[in-house]
């Protein structure tokens, strides 16, 4: 049976629910209120064009020419010396999941603990601690990865039926949730807020880095999950229009996010708006907007239809990270079952400890996220060697394409991208010196040195089997069409 | 809500949000082409 999605609907909406993750809803509306409201918008869609679509057509193009997970197309694009870098992309976005499954369970706990009224009358900064004190996460994180790993088992099939139901709910749920904020007495406030542009801002680097590191984390692109998803393409179907429409598409909604989140902030708790935005992820969303909800008519119902959403929006990206982690193996030799019960049975084993530890979830989420800037610098290397122009005239534009991509494309992949990549590897390094007296302590929670002592052994491991992986990925066999 | 932040409102909503329709338009379309041409691959 050959494993294509149906219709380019159906690819289309799975990975939009790849890209449309909580990092949408809970990091998106947080950034652009402490970074400048407008302005930071304005950076923000400029490196929509600068990072995220040209490495999303890289994603689309290496995945339907090769039709193989990351290790094998970077092998098949790049070449054997570069089965490594594959194994980076995979590694990292699998490392991701480990961890994205303990804050799938979180959501999902909080969507029954709202839908059953166990929020009614609770503190919620109690419920929070209480629940992340308990050995729960770890009930919810197996099933998180239980559901992730069901709707994978069918294969394309099953994603692309469970994403033709969620996204288009989780995109009305989010519509519901940002009318009912515009319309709260005082909602002004928040979309003045929004988009009232500090100009000046603009000429704050900070400002534009954490612009693109906003497009890095939650648009998708470089973290090979595009990829994954156009192993399944159809041979028709088209890159360029695609990846502009995901890209848009994504931060469409977190535009609706971050008005949603700041009207009903500014609207029901203004004095305290400082303190709710730069209250964290966790923070914000399962300590503050429990808060705000509460002073809501009808709260009840809001509270319960944001945690409906924020878990669609977790599961459908949670079942990409283990599809491209099952792909991989599947390119290795391993039968899909036997593929995903392998997948399930390391996510259950490394998701246990960022379930029972904060201080472990933000150690790995703080490395990989880092991680995913040299996995886009990699796709950019391995598109050079392949050869740009080739890969723009032969595969971004070949047969099925609806638009053409002009030369400016490979001048952002050639120059714009790897530098992006680089500046904000190296920025994000420099400011965490600032966050722990002891920066280099390879066993820190959040600093330098678990970074640089975290990557050295991947890398190193890596490439020490780069050999091994490019003989596994020849042996490969594509994805039938 | 102030004049300028209604215009940036309109700028980056209109830039993002029409954007996406007109991808989406374009997208239609050129799915029912391709589907009048029979082009099932």
């Amino acid at each position: 049976m050959s494993e294509r999605f149906s219709s380019r609907w159906g690819l289309m909406l799975a990975t939009l629910g790849m890209a449309v993750g909580t990092g949408n809803i809970w990091r998106f509306p947080r950034i652009v209120a402490t970074n400048g409201g407008g302005s930071f918008l304005v950076a923000w869609v400029v490196f929509l064009i600068l990072w995220s679509v040209p490495l999303m057509m890289v994603e689309f193009a290496f995945g339907k020419h090769s039709r193989l997970g990351t290790v094998g197309a970077f092998v098949k694009m790049a070449g054997k010396k570069f089965a490594w870098m594959g194994g980076w992309v995979a590694l990292c976005a699998t490392a991701i999941m480990f961890y994205y499954s303990v804050v799938a369970g979180w959501c999902l706990r909080y969507l029954a603990v709202s839908a059953t009224g166990g929020m009614v009358g609770a503190d919620p900064t109690e419920v929070w601690t209480s629940f992340t004190n308990s050995y729960m996460p770890l009930v919810t994180h197996v099933l998180a990865l239980g559901i992730g790993v069901s709707v994978c088992w069918f294969g394309v099939r099953g994603i692309e039926r469970v994403a033709k139901v969620l996204i288009p709910t989780l995109f009305l749920l989010i519509v519901i949730l940002a009318i009912r904020a515009v319309t709260l007495p005082g909602a002004e406030r928040g979309l003045d807020f929004l988009f009232k542009p500090d100009w000046a801002a603009l000429k704050d680097v900070n400002i534009w880095l954490q612009a693109l590191t906003q497009n890095a984390w939650d648009t998708g692109a470089g973290w090979g999950l595009i990829l994954t998803y156009a192993i399944y393409m159809r041979t028709r179907e088209d890159v360029p229009l695609n990846a502009f429409t995901i890209g848009f598409g994504n931060n469409a909604v977190s535009l609706l996010a971050g008005i949603m989140v700041l009207c009903t902030v500014f609207a029901l708790n203004p004095d305290a708006s400082s303190e709710i935005v730069g209250a964290g992820n966790e923070g914000l969303t399962f300590v503050w907007m429990p808060q705000l909800f509460a002073q809501m008519p009808a709260g009840g119902v809001f509270m319960t239809l944001f945690f409906l959403g924020l878990s669609f929006a977790a599961i459908t990206s949670l079942i990409s990270m283990i599809e491209l982690a099952t792909r991989v193996l599947i390119n290795a030799g391993f039968a899909r079952k036997q593929a995903l019960l392998s997948v399930a049975a390391a996510g259950l084993l490394f998701g246990l400890p960022s379930a029972l530890s904060l201080d472990f979830f933000h150690n790995q989420d703080w490395v990989w996220g880092v991680g995913l800037m040299l996995s886009g610098l990699f796709f950019a290397i391995a598109a050079r060697r392949f050869g740009l122009e080739k890969l723009r005239t032969e595969l971004i534009n070949g047969p099925g394409s609806d638009i053409k991509v002009g030369r400016w494309w490979t001048f952002l992949i050639a120059v714009v991208v790897p530098i992006e990549a680089v500046v904000l590897m190296v920025w994000w390094l420099w400011q965490a010196r600032t966050w722990d007296a002891d920066w280099l302590n390879p066993l820190g929670t959040e600093n330098v040195g678990t970074v640089l002592a975290q990557f050295a052994v991947a890398l190193v491991v890596l490439l020490l089997l780069n050999k091994w992986l490019a003989r596994r990925a020849a042996g490969a066999t594509e994805v039938s069409s | 809500m102030s004049g300028i932040a209604v215009v940036m409102m309109v700028l980056i909503c209109g830039f993002i949000w029409g954007g996406l329709a007109l991808l989406l338009s374009k997208a239609v379309r050129s799915e029912s082409a391709k589907n009048e041409v029979g082009d099932d691959g």
